[in-house]
């Protein structure tokens, strides 16, 4: 079959994607999915923060922004900026239609009912949200694991402390895998609820959630999934996972801060206390009574960040049309080359798995003796190269599964790096290492 | 993998004798003067004969950071630890917008061998001092960056002495 189709449109317009049907059926034939092809140069027209010859590595802290986005955004301030759910008045109805539609888009990414879609700030807010919501308490035991990062680590440390529910830690080998073993011994049936992540944002491996979460349903327990480095870059499907809760940023995924969501499992909505209460939040209030409402507009107080979520909507919508499939693909093609380009590097030790297959497109590492912050300035001054030094917000992992006191620097790779990114990247941090180290 | 590009990769490939015969004090001069339109590589007596290529000797990237008075950028406390000192200064001034600040070169000439504890990178355009914990990075640039000083005083002194170790190499 000699047919290439192209279907390139106005980056404004949403509609960039690339299909190669000669590509896709040999694929399909061989049965093979999942190696299909993304435009990165064309995705790389959307960033304006890109314009400048800059090379961002540090994804994995937060992404940019695309204009199909931002445009999104300032649509609402300029079109029909108005609170949601409250007027009846046109501008109000659009703003609350617009909101909802965010809510599908959302939901559609990790395959939830938009009915069991929280819309929050970012992932710590879900974490807290749960943590404080599901009633733990003496006798109570959670389990979670030496890879979280704070936002999910010190609020299950709190939690303990508050409840005098046990804390369990899993603990992980040099290269950050764990054992499913210990999460056979460490789940027991008066654990509440285990807490993991699907990705490390410091060592990129990433943990059998699946597995995990089939233990510590045999147990009774709940599930947590802390998604902030995996809806971003994979396709994330709660059903398949069977997770009870999954929380995530929109800023990690295209779309503008302040917006994040917490998919929560129907049947849970109802026994979750809320985080806060107020408006929106409420059926019936009296002098001596409050009756809150059902489903996700029970955590929901206040006026939400509505020009966020819609935006956070139409980053959901960017990447499913770019097709999660397609990223996923282009970041481990990505992560082959520098995971290859650094074991070239002398004096360079690289963190997490050795095998790129096992690993999300997320590389600490550090070289000879030298100050990761040092290094991260370096790359920056010399070559423009933007990459996250220090704990990465998780310190656990620093102390006890890599042990580099000083902490790492830290790459990661999204939609919009390209080879050359990584080539300028690599070289530069070649030479530093030959005179610096 | 790529080249890093460079001032200093075409230094390499330059005679590097600093004879003086083209009207400089040195190769390094003579090619930072041809880069900012004020020489051209025929002054130089070797260039011709030795069939060197113009064309090699690319543009390096432009010093940015140069449109500023000297100034101290901030004064705070350590990122990874609170009781620790991290200073960031500016030297460069519009004086330096041509060439930048220092001139690694020139100092990986002054240092190189002598001084274990300075680092030097002409082909990044850094200088990387580091002494019981505490680093001094300075930049072709200008800039200066002081981490892990025990306070503000200390920070200052170190600052000081970088200059005056690298005094030599001030464009
Ligand atoms: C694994 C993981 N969990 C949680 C977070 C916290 O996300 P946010 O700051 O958006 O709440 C991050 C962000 O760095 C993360 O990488
Ligand atoms: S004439 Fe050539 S070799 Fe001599 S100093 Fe000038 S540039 Fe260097």
């Amino acid at each position: 079959m000699d047919i290439n189709v192209a279907k390139q449109g106005n980056a404004n317009k949403n509609t960039l994607f690339t299909i190669d049907l000669n590509r896709k059926c040999s694929l399909f034939l061989s049965l093979k999915i999942g190696d299909w092809m993304l435009d990165v140069e064309l995705v790389r027209k959307d960033f304006p923060f890109l314009k400048q010859g800059r090379i961002y590595l540090d994804s994995t802290a937060t992404s940019l922004t695309p204009e199909p986005v931002l445009n999104k955004m300032l649509e609402y301030y300029r079109e029909y900026r108005a609170n949601v759910g409250r007027g009846i008045y046109k501008a109000s109805q659009i703003a609350t239609e617009e909101f909802e539609k965010a809510r599908n888009e959302v939901s559609r990414l990790i395959n939830a009912k938009p009915e069991e879609m929280v819309l929050l700030r970012n992932t710590s807010e879900g974490i807290n949200l749960v943590a404080s919501g599901i009633k733990l308490k003496k006798g109570d035991k959670i389990v979670t694991t030496t890879l979280e990062h704070h936002s999910d680590f010190i609020v299950w440390q709190r939690a303990s402390k508050r409840s005098g529910a046990a804390l369990k830690v899993v603990g992980a080998d040099s290269e950050g895998f764990m054992n499913l073993a210990d999460f056979e011994k460490a789940i027991d049936d008066s654990t509440k609820i285990v807490a993991v992540s699907q990705v490390s944002n410091v060592l990129g491996v990433k943990p059998p959630v699946k597995e995990i979460a089939k233990i510590a349903h045999e147990h009774g327990a709940l599930v947590l999934i802390d998604g902030a480095q995996s809806v971003p870059h994979s396709k994330v499907d709660v059903k398949a996972i069977g997770c009870d809760f999954l929380a995530f940023s929109g800023h990690k995924m295209c779309g503008p801060t302040g917006a994040g969501g917490l998919y929560m499992r129907e049947l849970l909505l109802e026994e979750v206390e809320p985080l806060c209460i107020g408006g929106g939040t409420i059926e019936d209030v009296g002098l001596d009574y409050y009756r809150l409402k059902k489903g996700a507009a029970k955590f929901e107080a206040g006026t939400p960040a509505i020009a966020e979520v819609i935006g956070m909507g139409a980053a959901a919508s960017y990447l499913m049309k770019l097709g999660m499939l397609e990223i996923e693909s282009h970041e481990q093609k990505l992560t082959k080359r520098v995971v290859k380009g650094l074991e070239e590097i002398p004096n360079l030790t690289l963190y997490g798995p050795k095998e790129p297959a096992k690993r999300a497109g997320i590389f600490s590492f550090n070289v000879g003796r030298l100050h990761p912050h040092d290094l991260a300035m370096t790359l920056d001054v010399t070559a423009g190269v933007m990459v996250r030094s220090g704990h990465h917000c998780a310190l656990p992992v620093i102390k006890e599964v890599i042990k580099a006191p000083n902490g790492t620097v830290r790459a990661s790779v999204y939609i919009y790096n390209n080879n050359q990114d990584i080539d300028t990247f690599l070289a530069t941090l070649e030479e530093i290492s030959r005179t610096m180290a | 993998m790529i080249n890093i590009k460079s001032f200093y990769d075409n230094y390499l490939n330059f005679p590097k004798t600093d004879c003086g015969y083209c009207g400089c004090t040195s190769c390094v001069a003579l090619l930072r003067r041809h880069y900012a339109g004020e020489a051209s590589l025929s002054d130089c007596i070797y260039f011709e004969a030795r069939g060197y290529c113009k064309e090699d000797f690319v543009s390096p990237k432009h010093f940015t950071n140069t449109k500023t008075e000297p100034s101290v950028s901030y004064v705070s406390p350590c990122p990874s630890d609170a009781e620790r000192v991290t200073v960031e200064v500016n030297l460069a001034s519009d004086l330096h917008s041509k060439y930048g600040y220092f001139d690694m070169i020139s100092a990986e000439k002054l240092f190189g061998q002598s001084l274990p504890e300075m680092k030097i990178a002409p082909s990044l355009g850094l200088a990387r001092l580091e002494s019981d914990g505490e680093a001094v990075m300075g930049f072709a640039e200008g800039r200066i960056l002081i981490r892990r000083a025990l306070n503000e005083n200390d920070a200052f002194w170190q600052l000081s002495r970088f200059i005056r170790w690298l005094w030599g190499a001030v464009n």
